[in-house]
């Protein structure tokens, strides 16, 4: 049995109440970091323990904080990306419905190691109760001296507030986050200048995922060189997997990073229902390029991902079965983008729309010829040449279901 | 400075000059429809991707800067696939209604096209509906088929003006443009918003319909109404015209000068421009003549003439007086007061000009007159108005400009000029002025004439004539030395002047202010 660190506790009653969370040995973690830890030594151990960003880019953390420059006047401030709107993942929202004080912990950790006295947890609209829940885990945690003015009785003090979306997807893209907590809508910025240098408010900004910032009392606890050790490829610590579609048993599993795919569909997940065989995964939420049933012996680790020309992402896990036709997979995923799309830049706005149209009518009976070489020019010209990930993303996934399952879309086209 | 390679040319740029602006420099165009060298770059319609040596992926020219030993191509074959590729995408949802479109002619989607696309369309959609006359200002229509969501209108207003009222309504390719309900563009700079706007988008009420672009003439400017001096381009056509007989201009664009204007005129300068072909002064009117064929420069000028002779002579110059008006360029305003303070030594020269304004902070200023400061350099010192004095000493009176009234009672004039033998005055329009005067002589524009202005700064700004004087009109400084050689007033002096560079020339001699040229 691996070791989990962040979902270790989840079947304890009443976890998200202080009381139990503290029974646990819960705030030490950040008792320790606040009294008696300097903010270097926090940030050496957490770029030692190499943890990767678990929102999706897989950006190192620690080299993350590190980029906040230290002798600035302006506040700084910690986003914790909480939109969770990649289709497929669903982790964060058991991380804060179970476990709020895991996070709470976490942007204490992170925010007394960058300099921070004011976090904003920045979560989906969708989810209403996780927000109250998480509200009232802040009241707690103000209540028990943990957060507010004195941290632990310490000099340093932090705010935390809650801040909910509106339901857009493309707030999860970190600017577009920035842009909608300044109570702007939600468009991505153009980058340079990263949020590091000019952020929320034009101040130094972390923004840091959910899952990220909940891996932060372990590190601190048990140190980095154990964090690492959980990982069996290069990423350290364990991985919340979100698997979803045709298998036996849909859910979270938190399993070490670099675990294998094939592994979480088959032993973790139960397999394919009703026996039927495996046609396709998407690894990484639905802007991971596709896999085909033949390419899932790979290790779910950032970089052999990216070597295998598809990402790891938010690590959601959809599987696909034989049953279904690869044209709803790409229907559902091309309606999604032009959907989101905010329609700042044009290859993204016009392109995704214009892709989404074909599929649609292709759909309908009404295939011709050329639409799968127009497809798959429209989402090469999209790839690398929009303004934020979001083209991109939706560029790549179009692209390898169009290369992968090219034979089933033309069946369709003359059918 | 940051020395690059743009294109195999190496040159040299200061530190944080965008890739864009430097290969500008060199001489090197790259398509662009979002930026604008005044606004933030916001990177939104892709044109301007550029290869850069090292990096995997095509970056913005218009928001990256440049870095010693970059190494850019604006040529690649993955550029102008590039660019074509995004053409593909802003045209496959544009209406294409170039043949009703005011902008067609003027459209960087159009130019663009024919530049980097040539390509067949591939769209076999359906297009998105939008609205096509949406009215978003007093003078402003906006048209949502045709925007490519540049956001050019939406930071023009948010830093230009800090007015704020366009923003973007919608997502994705719902997107649009739109203004709070009930809550027009009504600032005085809206009109900038149809130059600025790439494509036909945001049209002018003013200018819809009425002419194609590639018909129209352009000529330089500069604009009279204010004291700014915005440089402007003239957009005239004397062919034919479907709706107003008399309209030859059809409209005013601001001209990019950085040290007066920036790239913006006001929407008081640019739509006021009626006053070039409305109430025009064109013929002479010479009351003690009667037979129509007489009244030509030739006689009035030589009675003028004959009539402050003889009060010259007479040593009378003290009942000679001048009315004129910071509406005269620097040379004309020099010519006058050689002619009249200095050879004739007349006192009685009163400076009477438009009434003030409101200034709006930005370029409009207060104070309507195109040269008050060249008036105060060239030293045309002005005595207040006494109606009384000037009514009963006076018995030749001189008037440039019909500004009077602006000051005046149709009662007080009359009172005013009524006593006075001899009436003269120049003017472009009509006013009520004309029927108490005894004389009146049809002069150039701004417009019409060469010469310079200092504005409100103290630039002197030259320009030459953009429009064909109309009827038998003639330009002020003309006049001024046609009188000075038939008064024979320093004849070796006057006699040097056959061009406005002449004067000018003089005038940078004998007034240090004027020494440098500034263009």
């Amino acid at each position: 049995m691996t070791e989990k660190l962040l979902t270790k506790h989840f079947g304890t009653e009443n976890l998200f109440r202080i009381d139990v969370y503290l029974k646990l040995n819960g705030y030490q973690s950040a008792r320790k970091a606040v009294l008696e830890m300097m903010p270097e030594e926090i940030l050496n151990e957490v770029k030692a323990a190499n943890l990767r960003g678990r929102g999706g880019a897989g950006f190192p953390a620690g080299v993350k904080w590190a980029f906040i420059p230290k002798d600035v006047q302006k506040p700084k401030y910690l986003c914790v990306n909480a939109d969770e709107g990649e289709p497929g993942t669903f982790k964060d929202r058991y991380i804060m419905n179970h476990n709020p004080h895991l996070l709470l912990e976490g942007i204490i950790i992170a925010s007394f190691c960058v300099g921070i006295n004011t976090a904003f947890i920045y979560i989906r609209g969708e989810y209403e109760m996780v927000a109250k829940r998480l509200e009232q885990a802040i009241a707690e945690a103000y209540a028990n001296g943990f957060l507010g003015k004195k941290v632990f009785g310490s000099d340093f003090h932090l705010e935390v507030i809650v801040h909910r979306g509106a339901g857009a997807y493309i707030c999860g893209e970190e600017t577009a986050l920035l842009e909608s907590i300044e109570g702007k809508p939600g468009n991505p910025r153009l980058k340079p200048p990263f949020p590091a240098s000019i952020g929320l408010f034009k101040c130094p900004t972390v923004v840091n995922n959910v899952e990220t910032l909940s891996n932060m009392p372990f590190i601190i606890a048990f140190g980095a060189e154990k964090f690492r050790r959980l990982g069996l490829q290069n990423d350290g610590g364990t991985r919340i997997f979100s698997v979803s579609g045709k298998v036996k048993e849909p859910g979270i599993y938190e399993l070490p990073t670099g675990i294998s795919l094939r592994e979480i569909i088959f032993n973790h997940a139960g397999g394919i229902q009703e026996g039927k065989r495996l046609k396709a995964v998407i690894p990484g939420g639905i802007s991971a390029p596709i896999l085909k049933a033949d390419e899932i012996d790979i290790h779910m680790d950032f970089d052999l991902l990216i070597e295998a020309k598809s990402m790891l992402g938010s690590a959601a896990i959809i599987v696909i079965d034989e049953d279904t036709s690869i044209l709803d997979v790409l229907k559902i995923i091309t309606t999604f983008y032009s959907h989101e799309s905010c329609g700042k830049c044009s290859p993204c706005r016009i392109g995704n729309s214009w892709i989404h149209k074909i599929v649609m009518r292709i759909k309908e009976g009404k295939g011709e010829k050329d639409d799968i070489e127009n497809i798959i020019r429209l989402a090469s010209n999209m790839v690398g040449k929009t303004l934020c990930p979001l083209g991109d993303a939706a560029g790549m996934a179009i692209l390898t279901i169009m290369e992968k399952f090219m034979k089933e879309i033309e069946s369709c086209i003359e059918n | 400075m940051v020395k690059i390679l743009i294109d195999g040319n190496a040159i040299e740029v200061k530190e944080e000059t965008s890739i864009l602006e430097a290969a500008e420099q060199a001489g090197i165009f790259i398509p662009h429809l979002c930026f604008h060298p005044a606004l933030t770059p916001e990177g939104n319609c892709r044109m301007c991707l550029v290869e850069i040596e090292g990096f995997p992926e095509l970056e913005l020219a218009c928001s990256t800067k440049v870095a010693d030993g970059m190494k850019i191509s604006t040529q690649s074959e993955k550029v102008t696939e590039a660019r074509k590729s995004m053409l593909e995408f802003l045209l496959a949802e544009h209406p294409l209604d170039c043949p009703i479109c005011d902008k067609a002619g003027e459209c960087k989607l159009q130019d663009y096209y024919d530049d980097y696309g040539l390509f067949d369309s591939k769209f076999n959609e359906k297009k998105e509906k939008k609205e096509k006359k949406v009215p978003i200002g007093k003078n402003l229509i906006l048209d949502r088929e045709r925007c490519i969501m540049c956001s050019c209108c939406v930071r023009f207003l948010r830093e230009i003006t800090h007015t704020q009222e366009l923003g973007i309504l919608q997502r994705g390719i719902h997107s649009e443009i739109g203004i709070y309900e009930g809550m027009p563009i009504n600032n005085n700079y809206s009109g900038n918003l149809v130059d600025l706007c790439p494509v036909g988008a945001i049209t002018d009420k003013d200018f819809r319909f009425k002419t194609r672009s590639w018909l129209l003439n352009r000529r330089d400017s500069i604009c009279p109404l204010c004291s700014r001096g915005c440089n402007i381009t003239i957009e005239y056509f004397h062919g034919f015209s479907r709706f107003e007989e008399l309209k030859k201009v059809y409209r005013i664009k601001p001209r990019e000068n950085l040290k007066v204007n920036g790239f913006w005129i006001c929407d008081f300068g640019r739509y006021n421009y009626y006053y070039l072909y409305e109430d025009r002064m064109k013929g002479i009117t010479y009351k003690k003549i009667e037979k129509e064929s007489q009244m030509t420069w030739e006689n009035t000028l030589n009675f003028i003439s004959e009539k402050i002779k003889s009060l010259y002579h007479e040593n009378k110059t003290s009942r000679i007086a001048l009315i004129c008006s910071s509406w005269l360029s620097n040379e004309e305003l020099f010519l006058l007061k050689k002619i009249f303070k200095d050879d004739l030594e007349i006192e009685n020269i009163y400076l009477v000009d438009p009434l003030q304004g409101e200034s709006d902070g930005l370029l409009l200023t207060s104070d309507r007159s195109p040269n008050t400061r060249g008036a105060k350099e060239i030293g045309i010192k002005t005595m207040p108005l006494n109606i009384g004095t000037l009514s009963k000493e006076t018995d030749l009176i001189i008037i440039c400009g019909y500004f009077l009234v602006d000051h005046l009672k149709q009662e007080e004039l009359k009172v005013m000029l009524k006593s006075i033998e001899t009436k003269v005055l120049l003017t472009a329009h009509n006013s009520e002025l004309d029927s108490f005067m005894d004389i009146v002589l049809p002069i150039a524009l701004i417009a019409e004439k060469d010469g310079s202005l200092t504005n409100t700064d103290g630039f002197v700004q030259y320009f030459s004539s953009a429009l064909k004087l109309p009827g038998e009109s003639r330009p002020e400084w003309k006049i001024f030395i046609d009188l000075a050689k038939r008064l024979r007033l320093n004849p070796a002096y006057y006699n040097k002047f056959s061009s406005i560079k002449d004067i000018q020339k003089q005038i940078r001699e004998e007034i240090p202010f004027f020494e440098e040229e500034i263009e």
